[in-house]
C-alpha cells in the first residue's frame, strides 16, 4: 500500500499554485493516494518529498542476499504477518553455529554430512556462522581460512572486532558472507568492510531503539544491505523484537525495520536450543543461529520450516502412487484416494489404525481433494484406471479389488468397466474406515 | 458493519412519550430488543418537540444505560445537551455529529477529547452538502485535520458523507461510493464511515429494499458504521451476509444467529 | 529516534474456561486449572493479557499401551500396567498439569471394557492425583456414547474435560457436560466452520455451556499437514480477538497422539540412517509439534513422553516472561 492523503499533502508546498491542474495541493496529494497523477505535475515539490514518496512504494522488506554464485540464499522480501494471507516468501536460513576454538575440521565434515531426506525433499544445513570465540584475529583468520576449504556452505562471520574481520574477510569475501555484526562502536569501519566487499552486514543493536538509530546511521553512509538483531537473547523478548520488526515494516513501512532479522539460540542444552530456534523459526527470523548439529534436532525443524514455508493458496501434495501401510503383501485390502495431502494423511491414518496391511493408490489429482479432484476430471475411472496400471498393481496384489471413497461412488460402474476391477463403494469420510474395514477385511 | 439503533428518538411517539411521563418503558425495551438484534450503539436523540433538551438527553442516557450495555450515540445539534449526555455516559460514548464548521469542531472536539468520546464528522460545510465526491473528501479531510490537531485517534472519527434520498438526490449515489472508498486513503490508520442508513429511501415506496440494498454496496465500498433499524430482520440478514462474502467474519451455518447474538 | 511500537488493540478476548472443581465447589481435586482469558496473540504480553499459561495435559490408558514404541515405554516403566500409579508419575515425577484419561481399553475390538470398568479406573485416578483430568472415550462412537453419561454421572462435581464433541455426534457428551457439571470438547476435523457451527449446536443446547468449551481444531503432527492446523487456529484465534465469540474458546491439542504414530517417531536410526537417533528424533517430533501450535494459540497441550513435556513446560515459563517495551 502507497502513502495515505494525510501522509503525502504533508510533502508537498501547500501553495495552490494549481499548476498541477488540481484546484488545491490537497486535491492533488488525494489524486497522488489514488494513484491518478504523477508527482512530476508538481512544479515546487522537493527532493526530500520525491524520496520519501519513491520509498513508500518500495516494497516493506528489502530482499538482502548472502553467498554467492548458485548457493545464493535470498532473505526478507516478506509481505505478510499471518501465513494464512499469503504465502512467506524465503524459508529462514538454518545455520549451525561453530567457534574459532573448536576441532573445526571434525564439526565441519559433521555439518556437510547434514543432509536429510524426507517425503520427497532434500534439506541441508544452509549456513555455518563462525564465531570468533577466541578473541583472536589471526586465529579468526585460520579458521576462516579452515572453512573455506573444507566447507561450500555460506557463512556468517561473527565478531564485532574489525581487526578480526577484515582478516577473515580477506579470506572468505568471495563467497558473500554476512558480516556479523555492527554495533554502536563500530559501526563506521564494519560499514566500510562490508561495503568495500560487497557483503550483507548484520547491524546489532541493544534494543529496538538503539537499533533503529544505528539502522539510520548505516544506511546515510551509503549501505541498505542489512540484516537485523535487536540484541535481545531471552525467548520471549526476541519474540517481541522480531514481531514488532515484521510489524513495524510491513504495517507502518518503518524504513529502519525494512530488513531481514537474525535470531540467536542461547542455550547450551541441544533440545533446550532446538526449543528456542522452533519458536524464532514460527515468527518471522530470516536467519536462526543454533548449536545443535544433531540429526535427530534438525530434522523436525528442517520439517516445520518445510511447512510453515508452504503456500496456503496451494493444496500441499504427497507423492502419487502406491503407498504400503504396514506389511502389506498381495492379499491386503487396496484403498484410493488423491495426492492431496490431507485426504491422504487422514485415509493413512484410519487404514493403519484398522491394523490390517493394506496399500492406499493416491492418484495424482495436483493436490486437489476427492470431491474437487472429482468435478475438476482429475479423479475419473480413467485416471484412477491409469493409477492402476502405471503403478504395477497388477503384480503386487493377487485380487483386483479396490476400494473408492463413499462420496465418488457414481464412479463404480464406469471404473470397473475401464480397469476391469471389482470396485467397492467405501466410506463417505476417512473417519468411517475402521467400521468399514472390521466388516469387510478382519 | 456496525449498527446503531435508531429507535431511541423523540420522533417517534412512544419515545416522546416517555420523555414526556419520564417512564422509561418504552425506552428500556427498544435498548433491549436493539441490543438482542445485534446493534453496537444504541442512537440517543431527543427528538424535536423537547424544550428541555439538556435534561432530557440526560435522563434518556441514564435510563437507557440500565437496560443495556451498550455504548450511546449522543444525536443532537445542542451540544449543551450532548455534553449532559457525556457526562452521565458510562463507557465511551459517540457523538453524532459535528459538521466541517470550525467553530462547531472546536466545541465538539474539545468534548471529545475530554470524554475519550468518538465523533461523527458530517462532510458538509456551511455552504450545505457538496454534489461532488471529491469536495466531500475535501471537508473530510479538514475534519481529520481538526481531529488529529486535537490529539484524538483518526479511528475515533467517523464521517458522514451525507446520503440524500434517491429520489431526490439520484446523481449523489455513485459520490458517496466514491466518497467513502476516498476516505480510506486520507490516512493510515484512516477514519471510519457511517451513513444514516434510512435517508437514501426517504419517500419512496420501497424503503426496506432500498436501506438494504444501499447498506451492502457501501459496505462493499468500505462503510464501517450505519445508523439504521436495528430491528429490520431482513437488514439484519443481509448486514450479516455481506460481512461474510467481505471475509469480515468467519462462516458458520448459523452466521445469521452468530451476528445477532454478537453482544452475548 | 524512538520506535513506536506497533500495538494493536483487539475488540475482545478468549474466553477463560476453569477445569477441576476443589472440594468447595462439588469436586475433589486439589487445584483447578484456567485456561484462556488472553487478550492478544500467543505471549505477545507488550500489547495485551495473557492471564493464564497454556498448560501440557499427559495422557494415560486404562489399558497397557502396547503399541507405543519402546523409548516412550521405557520412559515410564512399570507404572504403565497401573493408571493411578501411571498417573502419579505424570504428575509428581513429570509435573503434568493435567491428566488425559483414555479410555483404550473401552474399544469392542480391544477390551470392549465397560462403563463399570472405565468408572473403577477412573475413580482410581481421581484418588491418585489432585491435577484436574481431561477423559477421551476409545473413539468408536457408539461405544463412547455409551459409556460418556455413566462415566459423567458417576464423577458429578469433578468438571472433567470430556471429550469429544463432533458435528454429527455432540448431543451425548453436551448432555453428560450439562447434567453432571463437566466441561467439553468440541472437535472439529481441521475446518473453522465446523468449529464455529458446532460451538453454535452445543451452545443451543445450554448457553452456560459456552464458557465451559474447549476446541479441539483437529491437529496434524509435524510433516503431516500441522501447517492447516496452524493456519486455522491462527484464524480462529484472530478472528475471537476481533470479537468473534463463537471462535472464542481456549484450544487443546492431541499432539502426543498424533505424533507418535507417525514413521519419525519408531522407524530405527539404521533403516533412516539420515534421520539420526530415534529415541531423541521422537522425542523432539513430539517438542516441536508442541512448539509450533503454541505459537498459533494452543491452551492445553495432550502430549506423551516425559522429556519433551519437560522442554515444552520450560518453553511456555519462558514465553510467559513479560516481554513489555
Amino acid at each position: 500500500m502507497g502513502l495515505s492523503g494525510l501522509e503525502i499533502f504533508k510533502q508537498l508546498p501547500k501553495t495552490n499554485c494549481k499548476e498541477c491542474g488540481y484546484p488545491t495541493c490537497l486535491a492533488f496529494a488525494m489524486a497522488l493516494a489514488n494513484g491518478k497523477a504523477s508527482l512530476d505535475a508538481c512544479p515546487d515539490v522537493t527532493e526530500e518529498a520525491k524520496e520519501a514518496l519513491a520509498s513508500a512504494a518500495a516494497p516493506p522488506i528489502k530482499m538482502v542476499k548472502v553467498g554467492a554464485g548458485d548457493r545464493v540464499i535470498e532473505m526478507g522480501d516478506e509481505t505478510e504477518i499471518f501465513r494464512h494471507d499469503k504465502r512467506f516468501n524465503h524459508p529462514t536460513a538454518v545455520t549451525v553455529e561453530v567457534k574459532d576454538t573448536d576441532d573445526l575440521d571434525a564439526r565441519l565434515a559433521v555439518i556437510n554430512d547434514l543432509t536429510f531426506e524426507r517425503v520427497g525433499q532434500e534439506y541441508s544445513v544452509d549456513m555455518i556462522a563462525l564465531v570468533n570465540a577466541s578473541g583472536d584475529a589471526g586465529k579468526f583468520k585460520a579458521a576462516a581460512e579452515t572453512v573455506k576449504g573444507k566447507t561450500e556452505k555460506n557463512v556468517v562471520l561473527v565478531s564485532e572486532d574489525t581487526a578480526a574481520m577484515e582478516g577473515a574477510l580477506d579470506v572468505l569475501a568471495e563467497r558473500k558472507p554476512l558480516v556479523y555484526a555492527a554495533n554502536k562502536d563500530n559501526f563506521e569501519k564494519m560499514t566500510e568492510l562490508a561495503k568495500s566487499k560487497e557483503c550483507p552486514l548484520a547491524v546489532k543493536g541493544e534494543d529496538l531503539n538503539s537499533l533503529a538509530e544505528l539502522v539510520d546511521k548505516i544506511v546515510a553512509l551509503g549501505y541498505k544491505e542489512l540484516v537485523l538483531d535487536s540484541g535481545s537473547r531471552e525467548t520471549s523478548k526476541v519474540l517481541a523484537d522480531l514481531t514488532q520488526i515484521r510489524r513495524l515494516a510491513v504495517r507502518k513501512k518503518f524504513r529502519a525495520f525494512g530488513y531481514p532479522s537474525i535470531a540467536f539460540t542461547s542455550k547450551d542444552d541441544p533440545q533446550e536450543d532446538l526449543m528456542q530456534a522452533g519458536v524464532y523459526l514460527s515468527k518471522y527470523a530470516s536467519i536462526v543461529v543454533l548449536k545443535t548439529d544433531k540429526k535427530e534436532h534438525l530434522l523436525p525443524l528442517f520439517s516445520w520450516r518445510a511447512n510453515l514455508f508452504t503456500d496456503p493458496q496451494k493444496p500441499a501434495q504427497v507423492q502419487p502412487g502406491l503407498h504400503a501401510i504396514g506389511d502389506a503383501d498381495e492379499n491386503s485390502p487396496v484403498y484410493c484416494t488423491t495426492n492431496f495431502s490431507l485426504s491422504f494423511y487422514l485415509v493413512e491414518g484410519e487404514v493403519s489404525s484398522t491394523r490390517i496391511p493394506s496399500y492406499i493408490l493416491s492418484v495424482d489429482t495436483n493436490g486437489t481433494s476427492v470431491l474437487t479432484a472429482y468435478a475438476d476430471n482429475r479423479y475419473t475411472a480413467e485416471s484412477i484406471a491409469a493409477a492402476i496400471k502405471s503403478t504395477g498393481l497388477e503384480d503386487k496384489v493377487k485380487h483386483k479389488n479396490i476400494v473408492i471413497p463413499g462420496l465418488v461412488a457414481v464412479l463404480k460402474g464406469s471404473l470397473e468397466d475401464e480397469s476391469g476391477w471389482d470396485v467397492t463403494v467405501g466410506p463417505r469420510e476417512a473417519s468411517g474406515i475402521t467400521k468399514f474395514a472390521k466388516e469387510k477385511f478382519a | 458493519m456496525i449498527i446503531i439503533g435508531e429507535r431511541i428518538n423523540g420522533m417517534f411517539r412512544d419515545i416522546a412519550k416517555a420523555i414526556r411521563e419520564k417512564d422509561p418503558t418504552a425506552v428500556q425495551e427498544w435498548a433491549k430488543k436493539q441490543e438482542a438484534m445485534g446493534s453496537g450503539y444504541l442512537d440517543i436523540n431527543v427528538g424535536p418537540a423537547v424544550s428541555d433538551r439538556v435534561s432530557a438527553m440526560r435522563w434518556l442516557c441514564e435510563v437507557t444505560q440500565e437496560a443495556s450495555k451498550l455504548p450511546l450515540c449522543l444525536d443532537s445539534t445542542d451540544y449543551d445537551a450532548i455534553e449532559a449526555g457525556l457526562e452521565v455516559c458510562k463507557q465511551p460514548a459517540m457523538i453524532n455529529s459535528v459538521p466541517a464548521v470550525q467553530e462547531k469542531m472546536d466545541r465538539v472536539f474539545q468534548m471529545a477529547s475530554k470524554y475519550n468520546a468518538e465523533v461523527i464528522g458530517l462532510a458538509m460545510s456551511e455552504e450545505g452538502i457538496p454534489k461532488d465526491a471529491e469536495s466531500r473528501v475535501a471537508l473530510a479531510m479538514e475534519l481529520v485535520a481538526n481531529c488529529d490537531a486535537h490529539g484524538i485517534p483518526i479511528s475515533n472519527l467517523y464521517i458522514d458523507p451525507l446520503v440524500l434520498p434517491c429520489n431526490v438526490g439520484q446523481d449523489h449515489g455513485p459520490e458517496v461510493m466514491e466518497t467513502l472508498r476516498q476516505i480510506k486513503l486520507l490516512s493510515d490508520p484512516p477514519p471510519k464511515t457511517v451513513v444514516g442508513l434510512s435517508n437514501i429511501s426517504l419517500g419512496t415506496k420501497n424503503r426496506e429494499l432500498i436501506n438494504r440494498i444501499f447498506a451492502v454496496m457501501a459496505m462493499s465500498n468500505g462503510l464501517d458504521a450505519a445508523i439504521a433499524d436495528g430491528c429490520d430482520e431482513e437488514l439484519i440478514a443481509a448486514v450479516a451476509t455481506a460481512r461474510i462474502i467481505l471475509n469480515m467474519d468467519i462462516y458458520c451455518d448459523s452466521y445469521v444467529d452468530v451476528f445477532k447474538n454478537q453482544n452475548l | 529516534m524512538a520506535v513506536e511500537i506497533l500495538k494493536e488493540k483487539y475488540r475482545s478476548q478468549v474466553r477463560e474456561v476453569v477445569l477441576g472443581a476443589t472440594k468447595d465447589e462439588g469436586g475433589t481435586r486439589s487445584a483447578t486449572i484456567k485456561v484462556g482469558g488472553e487478550s492478544t496473540l500467543p505471549f505477545l504480553h507488550f500489547e495485551g493479557e495473557v492471564p493464564n499459561p497454556p498448560v501440557v495435559a499427559m495422557e494415560v490408558w486404562d489399558i497397557f499401551p502396547e503399541e507405543w514404541p519402546q523409548n516412550l515405554k521405557d520412559a515410564f516403566g512399570d507404572a504403565l500396567n497401573d493408571p493411578a500409579a501411571w498417573a502419579k508419575k505424570c504428575v509428581e515425577e513429570f509435573g503434568a498439569d493435567l491428566i488425559a484419561l483414555r479410555f483404550k481399553g473401552a474399544d469392542p475390538d480391544v477390551k470392549d471394557a465397560s462403563a463399570e470398568d472405565c468408572i473403577a479406573v477412573l475413580k482410581t485416578v481421581l484418588e491418585a492425583v489432585g491435577v484436574p483430568l481431561i477423559v477421551y472415550g476409545c473413539g468408536k462412537l457408539e461405544k463412547d456414547n455409551a459409556i460418556i453419561g455413566p462415566i459423567g454421572e458417576a464423577a458429578e462435581g469433578e468438571n472433567l474435560l470430556l471429550g469429544v464433541a463432533e458435528q454429527e455426534n455432540y448431543k451425548s457428551v453436551a448432555s453428560a457436560a450439562m447434567a453432571y457439571k463437566h466441561s467439553v470438547i468440541a472437535q472439529s476435523p481441521i475446518d473453522i466452520n465446523i468449529a464455529k457451527q458446532l460451538n453454535i449446536l452445543i451452545s443451543e443446547m445450554s448457553t452456560p455451556l459456552l464458557d465451559r468449551i474447549v476446541i479441539d481444531p483437529t491437529i496434524a503432527a509435524l510433516g503431516y499437514g500441522i501447517e492447516y492446523s496452524y493456519s486455522i487456529m491462527e484464524r480462529a484465534r484472530f478472528g475471537a480477538l476481533n470479537g468473534d465469540r463463537m471462535l472464542g474458546m481456549p484450544m487443546i491439542g492431541n499432539v502426543g497422539h498424533e505424533v507418535w504414530s507417525k514413521k519419525e517417531t519408531f522407524i530405527p536410526v539404521d533403516e533412516e540412517p539420515g534421520w539420526g537417533d530415534q529415541a531423541e528424533r521422537s522425542l523432539a517430533w513430539e517438542a516441536v509439534t508442541a512448539i509450533a501450535l503454541l505459537q498459533a494459540g494452543m491452551n492445553i497441550l495432550v502430549m506423551r513422553h516425559p522429556q519433551a513435556v519437560k522442554l515444552v513446560k520450560q518453553n511456555i515459563d519462558e514465553l510467559m516472561q513479560d516481554n513489555s517495551y
